[in-house]
């Protein structure tokens, strides 16, 4: 039933691997294998949202043990519903650590040497003659009987849920030709609501089925199985079509509602209760230390803006947490003077309770600097994982570590993993080698984002940025709708030609516009766009989209026509620093549909390449709109635009970012 | 007979002249301390200098070349299955008559960048490329290569500069012709291909302008490091940074459930680069 099980360390090294069928155990070495997909995706990148990976065909669930930086991973066929793994899993890991944990420590420790003095030669020595097929001896069989032993108790569990089935049936009996079986169950209905509900139910399902049979309709037929489907176990068909055990039946809006429906669904006054009213904490609506001041008029005037002096927000927060984390202490600890000493001597080990708070605080804190929620949820869980069990050692207090490996995260989310030299990919493909009949085809560029984040204004800034560095460029207005935006690019490619480069004083032959007017299908404006360039010697076209918003189907569909029919070198995503939570939600849809829509249209499946932010100037230090974006996507963040200039137009830098992020 | 004549008539209190107080002695024992005190200071510095040259070699390319495979071998004289790596493996190896610390650094774009923390410690840098794939994806090796060259290029110069090793590992992936064995096949290749790139990347950065960074006035937005002697163009061997080897290696890979009878064999395969270390 598995494909693949393997522990491994988390700097690279396997401890043990089974593989159980001969694919699994081919892909296991190449960089294709399922557990590498998922440590180069999923773990990497932080983007982990539950504990399921899926890949290939492959579904693969994972579990951390954190002290000693190891990695438990099973892989194994999406289609199958295995109900063992998350069991599997934690009793690998507590078998595995139990069993070798000398072992184990000693690795571990081998693989951290901080200096030459740190190993001593005896045990380096030592460990050049390690034989590690024979640390792991016994756990083979250990493995076996584990597993033989979940799936002996799942193939129970099911043949003990088939069994009940025919016992279970009280209810109407399977549709029959025979009207004289309707009676038969009356005597034993009582008269309650939901038997009412059911025994109609019971009479439709007779009715239509008789129906479905004489007519022969496909229809009928798909009728009769979800009316057998509403009556579970009526059957001796719904046995094969059981799901596993946990899924609730779906309610379909074609049945009358059953009493608990009706009395959640019932949301007039009388429901409200009255103690509501007393459990509104008032204190949280109001902070008293903001309050303003009453003059004497009896006016009411508020409270001047301060700026405040930088201030750790986690030792503020931890300040104001004290006095509640020293009343909860447990007593069989010493408590805060135990974690001192714990700490001191480098062995206190992080628990979910002593990070919940410190993960607060700190998911408070990125959404104050303008991180969508569902984003700062997922990065303070994930760091949440990678840090239970660990050991904090030395000096170092919970919080400086939490910021520790916040800081890591944030930087690993927001390094790219591409690259971000749009130069360098113009100029390669500029001069890559070409069959001597055709012309070479621009370099393309496409931007697209919403209303009113400045496409046009960026478009711009980037033309003039290709043209200081020589190449000829061509814009193409493929915005067709909105009234003057072939005027205003009209305007911009005025002021681009008259500003001269390296001594030139104009750059009329640099850069054109192309326009064909208002009204027109923005595809066909672009196909003939880079025709018109690679026929008149052009380096690069930059193609300027309508904004729409990101679920008006009709206009995402017309946008991934005009990808798929051009298949531009760069797609270009533009948003501002201002958005909040909307940002995860633009993205999401942006990218999806480009996916979903190009790819049925026959060509190759197409996403955004990059993102440019906007209007950086206007958010202080609040540029949590970068992580969002780069969270969602995966995709780096090309540009940054900064004002409404020609040069307003810069790169990120990553360490900048993370800084004013955690800074307060 | 005047007695305030005898009474005035005090010792005038001599005022020694400081030139007195500089007897030979004291000046032979004063300048004997001094230059005591010079020498002691003399030799903390050249220790210090000495300590600083680092004593770790860095296992560093780019995803799936094999780095922690090498690392495995070298450290524990066996090749251990491996996975991607998510974090940097320190550890030490003993050769005859030396031990350095190995590190071996992971190589997914994200997190690559942790190289420079060892950079201070490094005596030898080893950029293991894959050579069997190096010709797809060349570009994306270059550009990891034009990082470490840079990080070596912008080393303060008191610093004594880390040698630098070009590994083209896996060449026993590539099949023997009758000119030349499967690792200097790898050689050749990985060399003309990185040349290639790197020359592109030389090329587009000159004569371009750039876009500043966020932030720090002042900080390079451009990445440098590809500066070579003669006419500019980039090759190995005129690189300005100092010189670099290329070797070809290969590792066998078994199953750790496997018998283990051939421990000797895998250390064979890394001979050039185990050799280049003994010379460092």
């Amino acid at each position: 039933m598995l494909d693949l099980c393997s522990i491994s360390h988390k700097g690279g090294l396997v401890l043990w691997s089974r593989s159980f069928t001969p694919a699994a155990s081919q892909s296991v070495a190449s960089s294709a294998s399922p557990v590498n997909s998922l440590i180069r995706e999923a773990l990497i990148e932080g983007r982990t949202a539950e504990n399921k990976y899926e890949k290939d065909g492959y579904s693969v669930k994972w579990t951390f043990v954190n002290d000693l930086e190891l990695i438990f991973v099973v892989a194994y066929q999406r289609i199958l519903q295995l109900t063992y793994v998350d069991e599997l899993l934690a009793a690998l890991k507590t078998l595995f650590v139990k069993l070798f944990q000398p072992f184990l420590a000693t690795f571990v420790a081998s693989l951290h040497a901080a200096s030459t003095g740190a190993l001593s030669s005896n045990a380096s020595q030592a460990a050049a003659t390690w034989n590690f097929a024979k640390a792991f001896d016994g756990w083979d069989n250990v493995f076996d009987k584990l597993l033989r032993g979940l799936e002996d108790k799942a193939a129970q569990d099911r043949k003990t849920r088939v069994g009940h089935v025919p016992r279970s049936t009280v209810d109407p009996s399977p549709p029959s030709d025979d009207p004289s079986t309707i009676p038969l169950h009356d005597s034993e209905a009582s008269v309650d609501e939901q038997q009412i509900a059911r025994n109609v139910q019971a009479l439709k399902t007779r009715l239509r089925g008789r129906g479905g049979r004489m007519g022969k309709r496909g229809g009928g037929r798909a009728d009769i199985g979800s009316g057998r489907d509403s009556h579970p176990g009526s059957d001796s068909d719904t046995p094969t079509k059981r799901k596993p055990k946990g899924k609730a039946q779906r309610k379909w809006g074609d049945e009358a509602p059953s009493e608990s429906d009706m009395a959640s669904l019932n949301f007039s006054y009388e429901k409200i209760d009255s103690s509501d009213a007393g459990s509104l904490d008032l204190s949280a609506l109001v902070d008293k230390g903001s309050l303003g001041t009453r003059t004497q008029d009896g006016l009411y005037e508020v409270k001047d803006w301060e700026f405040s002096a930088a201030d750790d927000v986690i030792s503020r927060v931890i300040q104001d947490g004290a006095p509640s984390a020293k009343a909860s202490a447990t007593p069989g600890s010493l408590g805060a003077l135990g974690s001192i000493f714990a700490r001191l001597t480098g062995s206190k080990v992080l628990t979910e309770d002593d990070l919940k708070p410190v993960l607060e605080a700190m998911k408070q804190h990125l959404m104050k600097k303008n991180v969508a929620k569902e984003i700062a949820d997922k990065v303070c869980e994930g760091v949440g994982d990678g840090l239970v069990g660990k050991k904090v050692g030395g000096f170092q207090t919970t919080n400086a570590a939490v910021r520790q490996a916040l800081s890591n995260s944030l930087t690993r989310i927001l390094t790219p993993k591409t690259s971000t030299d749009l130069l360098l990919s113009i100029r390669t493909k500029l001069s890559s080698p070409l069959p001597s009949t055709q012309q070479r085809l621009p370099y393309s560029i496409t931007f697209v984002g919403v209303n009113g984040v400045g496409k046009s204004t960026n478009l711009s800034k980037v033309c003039f940025w290709l043209i200081q560095n020589g190449l000829r460029v061509l814009i193409a207005a493929c915005d067709t709708f909105r009234s003057g935006a072939v005027e205003q690019l009209r305007v911009h490619v005025r002021n681009l030609s008259m500003l001269g480069v390296n001594g030139a004083t104009n750059s009329k032959s640099r850069v054109e516009l192309y326009e064909r007017g208002y009204g027109k299908d923005a595809a066909g404006i672009a196909k003939e766009a880079i025709t018109y360039a690679r026929d008149n010697d052009f380096d690069v076209v930059l193609i300027d989209t309508a904004g729409r918003m990101q679920d008006n189907e009709p206009l995402m569909r017309a946008l991934a026509k005009l990808v798929a029919v051009n298949s531009p070198d760069k797609i270009i995503f533009v948003g501002e620093a201002l958005v909040g939570n909307e940002a995860v939600d633009q993205l999401t849809k942006f990218d999806r549909a480009l996916r979903d829509f190009s790819a049925s249209s026959g060509g190759r499946e197409r996403g955004i390449d990059g993102m440019l932010v906007t209007k950086w100037d206007t958010v202080d230090d609040k540029v949590g709109a970068a992580l969002s974006m780069t969270y969602v996507t995966g995709q780096p963040i090309i540009f940054v635009g900064c004002g409404q200039t020609y040069t307003d137009l810069r790169q990120l830098r990553v360490a900048n970012v993370v800084q004013a992020i955690l800074s307060d | 007979m005047d007695p305030t004549e005898d009474s005035m008539h005090v010792p005038e209190p001599e005022v020694l002249s400081l030139a007195t107080l500089f007897t030979p002695q004291f000046l032979v024992l004063s300048s004997l301390a001094v230059a005591v005190i010079l020498l002691a200071v003399v030799a903390f510095v050249s220790r210090r200098k000495s300590n600083l040259r680092g004593d770790a070699l860095l296992l560093v390319g780019p995803p799936d070349a094999g780095k922690t495979a090498i690392f495995s071998s070298l450290v524990y004289r066996q090749t251990l299955p491996s996975h991607t790596s998510m974090q940097p493996n320190v550890s030490s190896m003993h050769l005859q008559d030396k031990s350095l610390r190995v590190v071996d650094v992971p190589g997914h774009p994200r997190i690559r960048d942790q190289f420079r923390e060892y950079m201070t410690d490094a005596q030898g840098i080893a950029f293991v490329v894959d050579s069997s794939t190096v010709s797809r994806n060349g570009a994306v090796v270059a550009e990891h290569l034009h990082q470490i060259l840079h990080a070596i290029a912008s080393l303060p110069p008191s610093r004594p500069t880390p040698a630098l090793i070009i590994v083209a590992h896996k060449a026993d992936l590539l099949k023997s012709t009758a000119q030349a064995t499967p690792g200097q096949l790898a050689v050749n290749r990985a060399r003309a291909i990185l040349e290639r790139e790197l020359e592109k990347r030389r090329a587009s950065q000159a004569g371009g302008v750039g876009i500043e960074g966020l932030g720090a006035e002042g900080a390079e937005s451009e990445m440098g490091g590809l500066e070579c002697s003669g006419n500019g163009e980039f090759r190995f061997d005129a690189w300005e940074g100092g010189e670099i080897v290329f070797v070809g290696t290969s590792v066998n890979t078994k199953q750790t459930n496997g018998v283990v009878d051939e421990k000797s064999d895998d250390i064979d395969g890394l001979a050039p680069l185990v050799q280049w270390i003994e010379e460092l």
